[in-house]
């Protein structure tokens, strides 16, 4: 009886265990890859020796024979496609003035490669080019399986490789101890669109991967901090001085881990929709002033997506703070892990510390859970993500002191938008592969800013709460899923409710630039022949505004017009012609017109041109040549340093 | 307040309208420069509802939405305000004789009497002012040079402060070498005016020994400088705290900062030059030769002591 209560108890106890972990496990993704990683890190030569075990189930309905892995780290060579884009345009440090130096390569050397049950394939590894045809890139590479494989089976590789990570660039790499490690590992290509997608390393473009789940193992100097995605579930000294950490991630589609001994960790937690979720901080001893700026922005962040857009689903979100040399592995997105930026004197009203740690938080839905093709469609995470910066940064931090709040100037998301996007409006379209933008100044404006703004003057002609609707929709259908364009706008059209399209195929396929202006406004007596006075009140005018489409972006106008005798009208034009003349007879002359009077079309390029007064204000235009003059008396008072 | 920066204020004080006349110089030749820039601005703002942005607060990104507008944009502009500087600088180095002579006899001079010294002496201040641009281009290389081992020690030490902080002291140092050449040729300038003196290199030559001597002297150019830096951040405090909307008072506080900085200036100009002025000939330019002699002076001998300190004279 008792064996039998303790059976009973045992099994009831194995159930409750067994549901629970499968509650725990329950896929929120079709998990296509396994990774299980097991590596030792040398801090002196900054090297991991790692073998992976990759897991791979073919869920794309087709047979598969061949498979193409992203060898990431070999882009910091000399003879890369990356290096050679990189010194093209002289993006991340790397122009052919940068002075490059040994310890800025880095590489990814695969020593093995078995599949298993079929044997070392090694010899069979073939480096392929696909965007470029450049023989000497060898960020990819592809290999043939002796067996191809059916829908729905499961192939293993096991990769024996080591990674020579290089000093701080283009988002990972070490710092003196300090080690940021992203694209670190060999990475299988994506099935996408009924073919694998898997594309060079560009100076320019992110990353694309599969779902999956990641079982990572790493050796290295004990004491050290570790962080990594997903969560730490083991920790060991192996008393030789060094520590063995193990990290689980799950519904993931990259890896990324940060290690350095002298971090400072910052721990807390926030209640969520989801559930509590844990945030740890890796911080810099000397940006401790910064914690707490990440940490409010971070919780503030966090609790909009959740209202806004959707529940955060994993247990953990890691913020890694990168030592000062180190920046350019700060402001990157991984999979639950997110580094931030910020220096040790940086001033409360410039809001680099949240907006960064806003913007890359944003990633873990544009990005992390839809989990778009970065290298084709950079503006479906970098710009929709840069629209809810926007969006949240204006709630948490007023609209137009976004960006920078201090007492003498100021600066908002949609002005520093519009300031990155209004030279290169008519670069390139935003359908545009990554790589093929004419250079990063193009590809930041348009993917990031040109996005923003297209879809802030969406909701001028949708409504604010029609767009956010959409994106919930649109975060919904697509979370954990790699939707193309035109999932996004499909989506949109139908949380909507109209045909969006020809919105779309300006803003998204086009290179149209809007800009509407104000060609000229008058004011003639209707009864011009009349010789009497004119009075007040009694006097009819003929009111006159002529607007001009002066750019090729066609939306419909709204103009306002103001009178002297205090009133106001608003009017529309359908924006189908070059111009339109709007009058009104009254007896009142215009005081003002203004197209846009909501300022709702941030997308327009020129905002000057937007409106016109009847009474000339000379107080900017004096301000601004008088700080000028004042510039030029300064500048020449230094240089009489010399008489 | 030693000596030297009292005597030397009260010189500013009487002189003080080459103050007011180079300060309009100053702002006449910037106005001047900037007028197409105020043309090119008043079609595009003067009319336009967005120019508020630039007058109730000054938002950075209408103010860059305007800088990016071709005819507006300050890589347009720059080149007119920087001959708008040289202009200047010529100027100064026209009227430098006819300010030392004012600073050395401590009278009114005619305004013939001014610009005969002006024209007497333009081309040996333009020949030192070439000169001085080796000392001051030395020092902005190593300033240059200071500023990427202070970028570099902020990437790669442990703290990223001590960048900075390096950063900080040699801009300090530099910016008091700065000062040492500043009175170096301030000197040179004095002596050529007061002994009309053709060989400007002999003088530099001895002025940099004059300057290694006049302690008080340097002080007083530190402490005038201090004033100078005062005064520009009280001004600036002003108008950090001033509505945007008052574009008067502001202009007005940072004119009244500018005309500080020019009367700092002729400040330090007037303490070299009194300096100059109170000190014997010999002493000036027979430095080296006077150390041979050692002839006893009332029972002093050692020849530092012939070397007045004007200053504390008065």
């Amino acid at each position: 009886m008792e064996n039998c209560c303790r059976q009973i108890c045992l099994t009831a106890i194995m159930l409750l265990l067994t549901t629970s972990g499968i509650a725990q496990s329950a896929a929120l993704s079709e998990r296509v890859v396994a990774y299980q990683i097991e590596g030792a890190y040398n801090a002196n030569t900054h090297t991991l020796d790692a073998t992976e075990v990759l897991t791979y189930t073919n869920r794309t309905g087709t047979t598969l024979s061949k498979f193409p892995f992203h060898l990431y780290l070999n882009a910091f060579q000399p003879k890369s496609t990356f290096m050679t884009e990189a010194q093209q345009t002289g993006i991340n440090g790397m122009g052919t003035d940068s002075g490059w130096e040994e310890k800025r390569f880095g590489s990814n050397e695969v020593k093995s490669l078995e599949i298993v049950g079929s044997g070392d394939v090694t010899k069979q590894i073939k480096f392929i080019s696909p965007d470029d045809g450049n023989a000497d890139d060898r960020t990819v590479f592809e290999i043939a399986l002796p067996k191809p494989l059916p829908p729905n089976q499961s192939v293993q590789f096991r990769i024996h490789f080591v990674a020579k990570f290089p000093e701080v660039v283009a988002r990972t790499g070490y710092k003196r101890d300090f080690l940021m490690a992203g694209q670190w590992f060999p990475k299988v290509g994506v099935w996408w669109n009924g073919t694998w997608n898997c594309h060079q390393f560009h100076a320019l473009t992110e990353f694309f991967a599969d779902f999956g789940t990641f079982d990572v193992k790493l050796t290295l100097p004990a004491k050290w901090n570790v962080g990594g995605s997903g969560v730490m579930t083991g920790a060991k000294d192996n008393g030789n001085g060094t520590q063995t950490v193990t990290f689980h991630a799950e519904d993931v589609h990259d890896f990324a881990w940060t290690a350095d001994p002298s971090t400072k960790v910052v721990e807390d937690s926030i209640r969520l929709s989801s559930g509590t979720v844990k945030i740890r901080m890796l911080m810099q001893p000397g940006h401790m002033s910064s914690a707490v700026r990440y940490m409010d922005a971070l919780k503030a962040t966090m609790r909009k997506f959740d209202e806004w857009i959707g529940p955060y689903p994993y247990p953990q979100i890691t913020v890694v703070d990168p030592p000062h040399g180190a920046v350019a592995a700060g402001g990157m997105e991984y999979p639950t892990l997110i580094t931030a930026d910020t220096a040790w004197l940086m001033p409360k009203s410039v809001l680099i510390p949240e907006l960064v740690v806003e913007h890359e938080f944003g990633h873990q839905y544009w990005y992390g859970m839809v989990a778009t093709n970065e290298f084709e469609n950079a503006w479906m995470d970098e710009g929709i993500n840069s629209y809810m910066e926007a969006k949240v940064m204006d709630a948490l931090y007023g609209k137009s002191t976004s960006w920078v709040n201090s007492r003498l100037v100021t600066l908002s998301e949609r002005g520093m938008y519009r300031t990155e996007y209004a030279p290169f409006a008519d670069r390139d379209p935003l359908s545009r592969q990554g790589w093929l933008f004419l250079d990063d100044s193009s590809y930041g404006g348009n993917n990031y800013g040109k996005t923003a703004l297209v879809m802030l003057t969406l909701e001028n002609l949708v409504g604010e709460k029609t767009v956010m609707r959409g994106l919930h929709a649109y975060f919904d259908r697509y979370k954990f899923k790699h939707p193309r364009p035109q999932d996004f706008t499909a989506a949109m059209n139908e949380a909507v409710g109209q045909n969006l399209d020809w919105y779309w195929k300006q803003a998204v396929d086009g290179t149209e630039i809007l800009d509407d202006r104000i060609l000229t406004a008058s004011s003639e007596r209707a009864d011009w022949y009349n010789k009497t006075d004119e009075k007040a009140g009694v006097t009819v005018y003929r009111n006159t505004v002529i607007v001009h489409r002066r750019g090729t972006f066609d939306l419909p106008v709204l103009l306002e017009a103001k009178f002297d005798d205090g009133s106001k009208v608003r009017e529309r034009w359908d924006g189908k012609d070059r111009w339109h003349r709007f009058t009104w007879e009254r007896k009142a002359k215009l005081v003002s017109a203004e197209i846009d009077p909501d300022h709702g079309y941030p997308l327009d390029r020129d905002p000057f041109n937007n409106s016109w007064t009847a009474k000339a204000d000379g107080n900017a235009s004096t301000k601004v040549a008088g700080y000028w003059t004042l510039l030029t008396q300064w500048l020449a008072l230094v240089l009489s340093c010399l008489t | 307040m030693n000596g030297s920066v009292r005597s030397s204020a009260g010189l500013i004080w009487r002189h003080q309208r080459l103050v007011w006349w180079i300060f309009a110089v100053n702002m006449g030749i910037a106005w001047l420069s900037s007028l197409s820039l105020r043309a090119m601005l008043k079609p595009i703002l003067d009319r336009s509802l967005e120019s508020a942005k630039l007058v109730t607060g000054f938002d950075v990104g209408t103010l860059a939405l305007l800088a990016e507008r071709p005819e507006v944009s300050p890589r347009v502009l720059a080149p007119g305000a920087i001959v708008a500087a040289l202009l200047f600088v010529v100027f100064l180095l026209f009227i430098d004789g006819g300010v030392l002579a004012v600073f050395l006899d401590d009278r009114k001079l005619s305004r013939a009497e001014f610009f005969e010294n002006s024209g007497l002496f333009f081309w040996r201040m333009v020949r030192l002012a070439l000169y001085s641009a080796v000392p001051f281009g030395l020092l902005a290389a190593a300033d240059g040079s200071m500023a990427k081992f202070a970028g570099k020690l902020a990437d790669n030490a442990p703290q990223d402060w001590l960048g900075f902080a390096v950063n900080v002291g040699s801009k300090l140092v530099i910016v008091v070498l700065a000062l040492f050449v500043r009175l170096w040729f301030d000197l040179a300038q004095a002596t050529v005016v007061r002994d009309d003196e053709r060989k400007v290199l002999r003088t530099l030559t001895h002025s940099l020994i004059l300057a290694f001597r006049s302690g008080e002297l340097f002080a007083s150019y530190i402490g005038i400088g201090l004033f100078g830096v005062a005064t520009f951040g009280i001004g600036a405090g002003i108008w950090f705290y001033l509505p945007h909307s008052a574009t008067v008072a502001s202009f007005l506080i940072l004119e009244i900062v500018t005309v500080t900085q020019i009367a700092s200036r002729l400040w330090l100009k007037a303490a070299s030059a009194r300096w100059i002025a109170l000190l014997p000939d010999e002493a000036a330019f027979s430095p080296v030769p006077v150390q041979v002699t050692q002839t006893p002076v009332d029972g002093v001998t050692d020849v530092q002591a012939q070397l007045p300190d004007p200053p504390m004279s008065e």
